[in-house]
């Protein structure tokens, strides 16, 4: 590890006041979301109960009242699964588009199940109530109106789920779980029909029909506009063309972009967009990354590293490439600093985000201490930049470099351990910090776990998530 | 997820469920027979039996009452009170939606029963009513009656079928 610039300040920590004012009301926007999410669960339980068709009166009944109770909460939740996904730039900048997709993870069982229920349960409750068999009851309600859509919708889900699951998804590639997962839109919209001409709760002339109308079109139509209108509308504007691929390490590039007004994008510092590159073979995905440099008003630049076939072939993105993106997303940025004195971790590919925060950080000599690691020298990507940038700005930089340690401090290589360094030594004022840190997922836990025992309070810690 | 949110989903949802159960439970009873048309017979419940004109279904087993009366093999005085025409019965409402029938009445006999109206609240109700409905205008042509039995599966919609077909026999004097 070495100190390349140190100029020790002491400086009583102080707050801010407009720093806490956002804080606060951000975290507020926060809770009233997730209070909205419930709710709206709720509601749609709750505009069921006041139909008065629930009937428990007898087995059939209850087992059929109950399949469609869970057939409108599951709904309502595969809704507000679409709105998480919908990178609202309202639900990003309150909780963070990793956060918001994290929501969206932990939804996706509960909905499908209650989905998969409502199917069981409706068929089960009326072959008892008309005295058939299941398998004939599913045959009846085949040839229903609107029902093999429904049987497609289910089948679809399956489809996404089963490849959403972690073991099934880390065996596939990236773009073929995507393409799958794109389905569920095909899914949640062949499952409406049914809704509307099945369903007694959500029947032509009840007030639960403009309702739950309204809840699709708010969820699809964030969707469109969020994802495919004011993407293309800005990719338009300022017209995104690649400018030189250039390598920074065996495993990694720069991508140069030129473009128009870019600084108009109000893209942070730490902040990255969802790319899409119009060349053969990697155009119909976008591939989210951060920014290395912050946009000027001409150009700006993103760091790849090589993970799989997807990135590999943006390194032979030729000059000139159209290039469409939505963003900026994250909350790794200024934005939610609420400490004078700041602690940066960055591993690997980590530290692009962590250069145009630095860039746009607004810190007193002394007052910001950043620490990179690479498992070896060459993956300390745009090491001497940061070094460089640290030099000029009087902020501490190290380094980390060596197969990581085991224990506390494991997200530091054994190496340092073994001189003596710990969380500590390296972050003296982790009680009055923010903590901003970057990495893959394994190395982050351990530095999160290490910075909580350290003295970092929960709040104050900052990560992005590379796992989307 | 902090813990204001969790109170504050948890009450929120709460008043919502507390909300839709109190609004369920002021809903009206669910099944309330109301008569549509005139000529009174509202009590015609489908238990109690009219002169039914046996004439040819005495033998048939179709119908042997699942509503409780017998079908009384019975004479052709039934048969001449009876005037032809065209009758509607009562709109009977049920939780699933409205069912009326009409009856055709010609030479002293029931020639033909339609639905006027079926439950329509939900696909599944359609689905049940119109798988149901041509079956009880069978079994009703070949009992001359409405004491035929209910179809499996199809309660609701038999039991204000038959109800809506009685009072139209009603009014044909039949």
């Amino acid at each position: 590890m070495t100190a390349t610039a140190t100029r020790p300040t002491v400086v009583p920590p102080t707050r801010t006041v407009d720093r806490e004012a956002p804080h606060r009301r951000r975290r507020l926007r926060a809770d009233l979301l997730v209070t909205g999410a419930w709710a709206s669960a709720a509601l749609a339980l709750a505009l069921y109960l006041s139909t008065g068709l629930v009937d428990l009166g007898s087995p059939s009944a209850a087992i059929t009242s109950i399949g469609i109770a869970s057939g409108l909460i599951g709904s309502d939740l595969v809704l507000v699964m679409l709105v998480l996904a919908a990178r609202i730039p309202a639900i990003d900048r309150t909780v963070g588009h990793d956060r918001a997709m994290a929501a969206h993870r932990s939804l996706g069982k509960p909905a499908f199940s209650l989905l998969l229920a409502h199917a069981a349960l409706l068929t089960i409750g009326y072959s008892l109530a008309d005295g058939s068999s299941v398998v004939s009851e599913t045959v009846t309600l085949f040839s229903s109106a609107d029902m093999p859509l429904a049987y497609l919708s289910l089948g679809l889900l399956v489809a996404v789920v089963v490849t959403s699951l972690v073991a099934v998804h880390r065996r596939m590639p990236y773009e073929a779980w995507h393409v799958v997962h794109l389905l569920s839109y095909a899914a949640v919209l062949a499952g409406l029909p049914h809704q509307l001409s099945m369903g007694g709760v959500l029947a032509e002339g009840t007030w639960q029909r403009p309702y739950w109308i309204a809840l699709y079109v708010v969820a699809l139509g964030s969707i469109v506009v969020f994802r495919v209108v004011r993407p293309l509308v800005a990719s338009v504007r300022h017209e995104v063309t690649v400018e030189s691929v250039e390598r920074i390490a065996p495993d990694a590039f720069s991508i140069h972009l030129a473009g128009r007004d870019l600084d108009r994008l109000g893209a942070r510092g730490g902040q990255f967009f969802f790319w899409r590159f119009w060349a053969p073979g990697t155009w119909w995905h976008a591939h989210p990354i951060s920014v290395s440099a912050v946009p000027t008003a001409r150009s700006a630049r993103i760091t790849v590293r090589e993970l799989g076939d997807g990135t590999r072939s943006l390194s032979r993105l030729r000059p000139g490439t159209r290039v469409s993106f939505s963003g900026p997303f994250g909350l790794f940025t200024s934005l939610v600093r609420r400490n004078r004195k700041v602690a940066v971790l960055a591993a690997g590919i980590g530290i692009t985000p962590v250069l145009s925060l630095l860039s746009r950080l607004d810190a007193r000599a002394g007052d910001v201490t950043v620490i990179a690691r690479g498992s070896d020298e060459s993956e300390l990507y745009l090491w001497q930049e940061l070094q460089d940038w640290a030099d000029v700005n009087g902020m501490r930089a190290y380094r980390s470099v060596g197969s990581r340690a085991r224990g506390r401090d494991a997200w530091l290589s054994a190496h340092d351990v073994a001189r003596g360094v710990t969380t500590r030594s390296v972050f003296p004022d982790l009680a009055d910090s923010d903590v901003y840190l970057c990495g893959p997922d394994g190395w982050a836990d351990a530095a999160e776990s290490a910075l909580l025992a350290a003295g970092a309070s929960r709040e104050s810690i900052h990560r992005e998530r590379f796992d989307w | 997820m902090s813990a204001r949110a969790t109170v504050g989903g948890a009450v929120v949802s709460g008043a919502i469920l507390a909300l839709g159960w109190i609004a369920g439970a002021a809903m009206p009873a669910a099944t309330t027979a109301t008569v549509a048309t005139g000529t009174g017979t509202s009590g015609s419940s489908s238990g109690s039996a009219s002169g039914s004109t046996g004439s040819s279904s005495s033998g048939s087993g179709s119908a042997s009452s699942g509503t409780g009366s017998s079908a009384t093999s019975g004479s052709t005085t039934a048969t001449t009170g009876a005037t032809d025409g065209t009758y509607t019965g009562s709109s009977v409402s049920t939780r699933f939606g409205d069912v009326q029938v009409q009856v055709t009445i010609s030479g002293g006999a029931i020639t033909d029963v339609t639905a006027v109206h079926l439950t329509d609240h939900d696909g599944k109700s359609v689905q049940i009513s119109n798988r149901a409905a041509p079956i009880l205008a069978q079994e009703v042509l070949s009992a001359q009656s409405a004491n035929v039995q209910m179809v499996s599966g199809a309660t609701y919609t038999s039991r204000a079928y038959l109800e809506s077909l009685q009072s139209a026999l009603d009014q044909a004097g039949f």
